[in-house]
């Protein structure tokens, strides 16, 4: 065994082998370890479901309330007919957040006076666009909310 | 002699057609206006009959004889008697009473479409078309079939329309836009350039917006009319009621009604109008508020008092979310603290609407409101980046270590390595 390892060319070989594992075994370690160091250039993605810290039943007639959804604004409307529905709370003119009107049974976006119907179209004022809409499904006592398809 | 030509050409044509059969000519549905107006050869006498194929008044069933009279089941020239209520080619008063005669008919109108005004000669008549028209019987002034064109006319809803949306600019500025046409007026003909290039023509042109505002949504359409000086801001504020509302009560009203200067357009421009934005306040190079006030006096220093404020309430909503963004690209969450941030840009997107209070007070409202949240979230975001930096040292750290901890085993395996042979030796 002694004199094998005398072998200069098997040990040439076996310096070769071993140093060539080493750097693959730090390139492993370092590469993503580079990788957590340098930001992405792009953003997480936004949240695609949430479930809502409200009960259906908490939800009145003819009331809304805004939730997060993902980094942004979303409302939730119960219809004077009792349906949920839920859009982005970004109102499509400058993106001010928008809120439920009792008064006018419409989402009423404060800083253009922008109205839009409870079907998220935009029917009054300066905003260009529907507000988009979203998915709502009451699950026992939890209310889910998901973008559309 | 031309119109001779065609007339001898028609009573032709008309005797040929009694002679090929009267029964078939007077048949129930005949119509012989058609009939004549194709077989002449004249192009003139044959285009509207071919244009008014896709008319919407012919999907409703109504025939040449509903504007022009006479008979369409006579045969040649019988079919324009006058004593059958023939008219020919409506003279330019005339028009307007011959589309009157159903437009302004509700009883008749509710039978093809209920919703359709019926005030449109009303409104006409209160234009500057219609006054032209009654006072001056000008012959350059629009009536009905100037928009509408007659033989081709479509719903305004359909987007081969001369009044869908789209190409009602177009279509005013046919005559407006045209100087020779506008030769002896006082008016400009710049309107259509300047309104392409507006805010409002890049909405409905370049994004095909078509809620956004065209000629008739500030000057009417039937009742077209420059918008008084007085009430300029109930035109422009049937879109932008905040800021209409707030100019109402300002100081501005009255003053630029002393002026003589008309409202909103005074400092947004009428058909130019640009993309409002924070350079026109204050009295720099494009303020707006410069063209009357000076470093000196009351309003210049409050112009550059509510500059200060948005800019200010500007700068720091900006830098909240520059240090979200690089805490959110860093992969900290800070999802929280960017939902809160919006609260300062709908603070931001207020106080920019109550500029048109003309006050400091009610712009600062908005921006001492929109100051607390950005600054919120701006700690939350420098927190976010200050225990990014902690992790990252610790990882460092930690990589230190462990790279230590390898060249101490290597550094060890050599060493054993030198002893190994030795003891093998021994």
């Amino acid at each position: 065994m002694a004199y094998a390892m005398d072998d200069p060319s098997r040990r040439r070989f076996v310096n070769w082998f071993l140093g060539t594992s080493a750097g693959a075994f730090l390139l492993a370690v370092l590469y993503p370890v580079s990788r957590y160091l340098v930001p992405p250039t792009a953003g997480e993605s936004s949240a695609g479901t949430v479930t809502l810290a409200i009960k259906p039943e908490d939800v009145k007639p003819n009331t809304g309330q805004i939730f997060k959804f993902g980094s942004r604004p979303g409302i939730l409307v119960r219809t004077a007919a009792g349906e949920l529905r839920a859009f982005s709370a970004v109102c499509t003119h400058l993106n001010c957040t928008v809120q439920y009107r009792p008064d006018f049974g419409q989402i009423w976006c404060a800083c253009h006076n922008g109205h839009f119907d409870l079907s998220g179209k935009n029917v009054e004022g300066p905003p260009p666009r529907p507000l988009e809409p979203f998915v709502v499904n009451a699950r026992g006592h939890q209310i889910v909310v998901s973008k559309s398809a | 002699m031309t119109s001779f030509l065609a007339m001898a050409a028609l009573a032709v044509v008309g005797l040929l057609a009694v002679w090929t059969g009267p029964a078939g000519a007077q048949s129930a549905g005949a119509d012989n206006c058609a009939t004549c107006h194709l077989a002449i050869g004249d192009e003139r006498l044959e285009k509207p009959v071919k244009d008014y194929a896709h008319d919407v008044h012919k999907a409703k069933g109504f025939g040449c004889v509903a504007c022009h009279g006479g008979n369409e089941k006579e045969a040649g020239m019988d079919a324009m008697d006058p004593r059958q209520g023939y008219i020919g080619k409506p003279g330019r008063k005339q028009v307007v009473q011959v589309c009157a005669r159903c437009h302004s008919d509700a009883a008749f109108m509710k039978r093809y479409n209920p919703s359709l005004r019926v005030d449109q000669a009303t409104e006409y008549a209160t234009s500057v078309h219609g006054r032209k028209l009654r006072d001056a019987d000008d012959p350059k002034v629009a009536t009905c079939v100037s928009c509408h064109p007659a033989h081709s006319i479509r719903p305004p809803s359909d987007p081969r329309s001369s009044v869908y949306p789209l190409r009602v600019a177009e279509t005013c500025g046919a005559c407006h836009g045209d100087a020779k046409y506008m030769e002896g007026r006082r008016l400009p003909t710049d309107q259509l350039g300047k309104y392409k290039e507006s805010v409002h023509g890049k909405a409905m042109i370049v994004k095909g917006d078509l809620s956004a505002p065209t000629c008739n949504d500030c000057h009417g359409n039937h009742g077209a009319a420059p918008p008084g000086v007085t009430w300029v801001g109930n035109v422009c504020g049937q879109c932008h009621t905040v800021m209409a509302d707030l100019f109402r009560k300002s100081v501005h009203a009255r003053v630029f009604v002393d002026m003589g200067t008309p409202g909103c357009a005074t400092c947004h421009d009428n058909h130019a109008i640009r993309e409002a934005g924070d350079r026109m306040l204050g009295l720099g190079g494009d303020a707006v508020c410069a063209t009357c006030h000076g470093a000196t006096d009351k309003g210049g220093r409050t112009a550059v008092e509510l500059r200060a404020l948005i800019d200010g309430l500007a700068a720091r909503h900006r830098a909240a979310g520059e240090v979200l963004d690089r805490a959110e690209h860093a992969g900290m969450e800070v999802s929280q603290a960017r939902f809160d941030l919006g609260g300062a840009r709908d603070s931001l997107v207020k106080a920019r609407a109550a500029v048109h209070a003309f006050t400091v007070d009610a712009v600062r409202a908005e921006t001492t409101a929109g100051l607390v949240v950005a600054d919120k979230a701006h700690a939350r975001g420098v927190r976010a980046l200050a225990e990014l930096a902690f992790r990252r040292k610790g990882l460092g750290i930690s990589l230190v270590i462990i790279l230590a901890v390898i060249a101490g085993l290597l550094l060890k395996i050599r060493q054993v390595d030198r002893r190994g042979p030795a003891i093998e030796h021994e």
